[in-house]
């Protein structure tokens, strides 16, 4: 049995309208890496008591977890829900060494921020030395050696900085924090908690309930109060956003309304921001990549377009918004197939004409500059195009 | 589920089968994993059945080589696009070989002199639209699955879709099929001149549902995007007005591009998902399309207005830009899969009547429904009179399925009276093949049966589907009832 509800697994008709939104699905034309595939799946193991082998691991472990079958899908069926289940059934027991201890500790520790920059830190030295395989990693080629701190404004508003981000793309805090001071907006940062510094998504994804719980909890003491909290990853928004769900507190639920993304906040306040851009310099072309967590998941991602649109020039991809592979920790964990649907990202960059790539995560800007691409978060275009020069 | 395995015989040659396979193909693109082979036992339709392996051939050659291998084995083999169909003829049946064409998504070539392009046949609909799109052409059969189903599928079901009212079913849009004959031969049936000479084996082969063997490659029609489009909303309070205007447009010397109607509780599952602003309290909306050059568009807008407001509809809108033209479409096309919304399962036949008698055989299957307890939704193509009254249900209610074929049944057969035929696009396949004994005479379906043998001697390809069984010979009818209850006693899902 698996921790799926009845109903759930019912929704789905098989109409097969999902197929070409999923990315696994769209690189290998298999229904076993389909969402409508993995729901049969499961059904056969939840209600056929079909035995969990290693072929069902595959399948289950094989999704991005981008959620484009629940926009796609006209049945609604919720999909994140049941893979979430299933997965931690998966690391539950179900399958003995499905989340070996390492990797457990791994996704605990994401939550000692301190631990975290100081490894980048080392891995940052590891790589300038040669010692350390980026690629094979999964790692950016060059990691910061040592960031600057950043510097709190106010108490307008939080902003959520995160575990690896606040390591490996400190600039784009400070981008953030640059524009919305340029907005006139004071910006607290996160409290320095035991244990808070991560969002608990990786573990969440991972079926490691349990961790996450422990990370949203820390995570919460980390923002007291009432102020909104603006997150520019967009993986950790939604994340934070399903506290309510996750906890099951009121607390937590209370909390998750005061997050919102940062693109969706700055949009809001667009006009406010736009009379601040220098026209000294020549409007750029700006081909948008929706990360499928602000997409699919916070259902945000026009907010991008209107924050951007004063500052640059547009061009949309024609894949209709498919997931480029990142997902997390997948590119990492599943490394062929997370290269081969970026091939198709990677591809619709280049029929758009268009080399600079704005992204609101950070796990598809990592994923997509490993690629060669040339990839920034849209509140650095912004900072940019109000500052003249990147933070 | 599976079928069990009964003889060692059996068992060794299931092996034999799979490594010649692997030898011809790759062993990664032969898959025979049990729960895999399960996920593949199924299309979109509630059947189920059981293959003895899934192949993933890239070209013609491996497709050559996996019809020959089964041949040689004594097995039969199987055809599957994106396992959209709900007709249930890509459900695996005797322990076939399934052959996947999704890995052959190739659009092999463009050619805008003659008006052409060769598509592999996994290639989805949409996709071949997409690309064709900057040259201003498009692939004119558009099936609500448009997004999943495949140019293959298409072929093999001669697919219709809302557009086809005006421009035609797939078999229209298909000028030559590079097809592997059940025999392991490659050939092309059709060609590219206008009238190419001989019999017309292309024509035969569009809509074989795989019986006559399986498609590689297919030329396809171009069809320009028209000049101007405008799609129209027009909300009835009651569905039988709605119906009465369908005709009473073409009465009026207009032919649209499109006539969809949808009645009260697919509106309402359909604005669930879509939020397209459908008026949820209408007894029925009507899509209406009008395309071609502007002057044109705008006159026949005026006509589909004027007849609409005289017959009863509360509002008329027009969808001011592309978006709101591509929401309005939107809700239609994703139709059936927001049924979930009101129950998970859902069971429709897509007979054809004539469009005169569609107010007849509406009431009669709205009569239907209730007497069986069931709930019936209707979304259709209006304009051709293909009803897809759909039948929705929870198959976990015990009971359920016998009301849902019997209501269903009932439905075939008011069509029929009404001088209706059995299928408009989603094809026969497994499930209406108990009816086709009800259209055709008993030298109606010999004569179809003696066209598949010429196929397909040995009866391998893609057997028990689309004719019944003593199609050649004798009383069909009730070998084949006692033929269906066994299936859908063994392989429905719930």
């Amino acid at each position: 049995m698996l921790h799926v509800h009845d109903d759930d697994l019912a929704s789905c008709v098989g109409c097969g309208l999902c197929l070409p939104h999923c990315p696994t699905f769209r690189i290998t034309g298999e229904e076993r890496y389909s969402p409508r595939g993995r729901i049969e799946a499961m059904r056969q193991v939840h209600i056929g008591a079909k035995p969990v082998e290693a072929s069902f691991v595959d399948m289950m472990d094989t999704c991005v977890q981008c959620r484009g079958c629940e926009t796609a899908c006209p049945s609604g069926v919720p999909f994140g829900r049941l893979m979430e289940g299933t997965r931690s059934t998966l690391a539950g027991g179900a399958v003995p060494g499905y989340q070996p201890w390492w990797r457990r500790i791994g996704y605990r520790m994401l939550s000692a921020h301190r631990a975290v920059v100081v490894g980048s830190r080392l891995l940052a030295v590891g790589q300038r030395v040669r010692l350390v395989p980026s690629r094979r990693l999964g790692l950016p080629d060059r990691l910061p050696l040592r960031e600057r701190p950043l510097e709190p404004s106010g108490s307008d508003v939080w902003l959520y900085t995160g575990c690896v981000m606040d390591a490996w793309q400190r600039d784009v805090h400070r981008a953030a924090l640059r524009v919305l001071r340029a907005a006139g907006v004071g910006v607290s940062l996160p409290r320095p908690v035991r244990g808070g510094g991560c969002c608990g998504a990786l573990a969440t994804h991972a079926g490691l309930l349990d961790v996450a719980r422990v990370q949203a909890e820390a995570t919460m003491r980390a923002f007291p109060g009432d102020a909104p909290i603006l997150v520019d990853s967009a993986g950790c928004g939604a994340q934070l956003k399903d506290l309510g769900h996750l906890l099951g507190t009121p607390e937590a639920e209370r909390f998750a309304a005061r997050v919102v993304d940062i693109d969706e906040w700055l949009a809001r306040h667009v006009d406010r921001l736009a009379p601040l851009a220098r026209h000294d310099r020549i409007r750029r072309r700006v081909a948008v990549q929706d990360p499928c967590h602000l997409r699919h998941v916070q259902k945000v991602h026009l907010s991008v377009r209107t924050l951007l649109a004063p500052f640059v020039d547009l061009v949309e991809l024609d894949d209709d918004g498919l997931c480029c592979g990142a997902g997390g920790a997948y590119a990492v964990l599943q490394p062929e197939l997370a290269g081969d649907i970026r091939e198709r990202k990677v591809a619709a960059v280049g029929r758009s004409g268009v080399s600079l790539v704005a992204s609101a995560n950070p796990g598809c800007s990592l994923h997509l500059s490993a690629a060669g691409l040339d990839v920034c978060h849209p509140v650095q275009l912004v900072d940019e195009a109000i500052h003249g020069g990147r933070a | 589920m599976t079928t069990p395995r009964t003889t060692t015989t059996a068992e060794r040659s299931d092996g034999e089968v799979v490594d010649a396979l692997r030898a011809a193909l790759s062993a990664d693109r032969v898959h025979t994993d049990d729960l895999e082979l399960a996920l593949y036992g199924r299309d979109a339709s509630l059947l189920r059945g059981d293959a003895v392996a899934v192949c993933f051939p890239c070209t013609t050659a491996e497709v050559q080589s996996c019809v020959r291998i089964a041949r040689q084995f004594g097995r039969p083999f199987t055809v599957r696009g994106s396992g959209t169909g709900l007709a249930g003829g890509a459900v695996p049946l005797g322990r076939p070989v399934l052959i996947v064409t999704t890995k052959m998504q190739q659009l092999v070539e463009v050619d805008l002199e003659d008006r052409i392009a060769w598509v592999e046949p996994g290639m989805l609909n949409l996709d071949l639209t997409r690309a064709l799109r900057r040259h201003g052409y498009h692939f004119a059969p558009d099936p609500s699955s448009q997004q999943s189903c495949s140019v293959g599928g298409n072929v093999a079901n001669n697919s219709g879709g809302p557009h086809c009212l005006a421009y035609g079913v797939t078999s229209a849009h298909v000028v030559a099929l590079e097809v592997v004959l059940p025999n392991g031969d490659v050939t092309v049936l059709g060609g590219l001149d206008a009238e190419p000479a001989g019999l017309d084996l292309r024509g035969a082969f569009v809509g074989s549902e795989g019986c006559f063997g399986i498609t590689t490659r297919v030329a396809v029609r171009l069809t320009p995007d028209p000049p101007a489009v405008l799609t129209l909303l027009a909300d009835f309070l009651d569905p039988l007005d709605a119906v009465a205007a369908v005709s009473a447009i073409v009465a009026a010397g207009v032919v649209p591009a499109a006539i969809e109607m949808m009645d009260q509780r697919i509106t309402q599952a359909a604005e669930a998902f879509v939020h397209a602003g459908y008026p949820t309290d209408a007894g029925a909306i009507l899509l209406v399309e009008v395309d071609g050059l502007p002057g044109g568009v705008d006159a026949e807008r005026a006509i589909v207005e004027r007849v609409c407001t005289d017959h009863g509809a509360r509002t008329v809108r027009i969808a001011v830009d592309e978006a709101e033209r591509m929401l309005l479409w939107k809700g239609r096309k994703t139709a059936f899969g927001a049924v979930a919304r009101i129950r998970p399962n859902y069971y429709l036949h897509d007979t054809v009547v004539p469009r005169t008698r569609l107010l007849e055989v509406l009431s009669k299957v709205y009569e239907i429904a209730d007497r069986h307890d069931l709930i019936v939704m209707n979304v259709f193509h209006a304009g051709d009179g293909n009803l897809h009254p759909l039948l929705v249900f929870d198959a976990r209610e015990p009971g359920v399925l016998d009301r849902v074929h019997a209501a269903g049944e009932e439905i075939v057969r008011v069509s029929l009276e009404a001088g209706g035929v059995l299928s408009g696009e989603h094809g026969i396949g497994l499930e209406k093949k108990p009816f086709m004994g009800w259209q055709f005479t008993q030298q109606d379906l010999d004569a179809q049966a003696r066209i598949r043998e010429a196929f397909d001697p040995e009866g391998i390809a893609n057997p028990e589907k689309l004719l019944p069984e003593g199609s050649r010979c004798g009383d069909i009818a009730h070998l084949d009832a006692a033929h269906r209850e066994r299936l859908l006693a063994s392989g429905v899902w719930v």
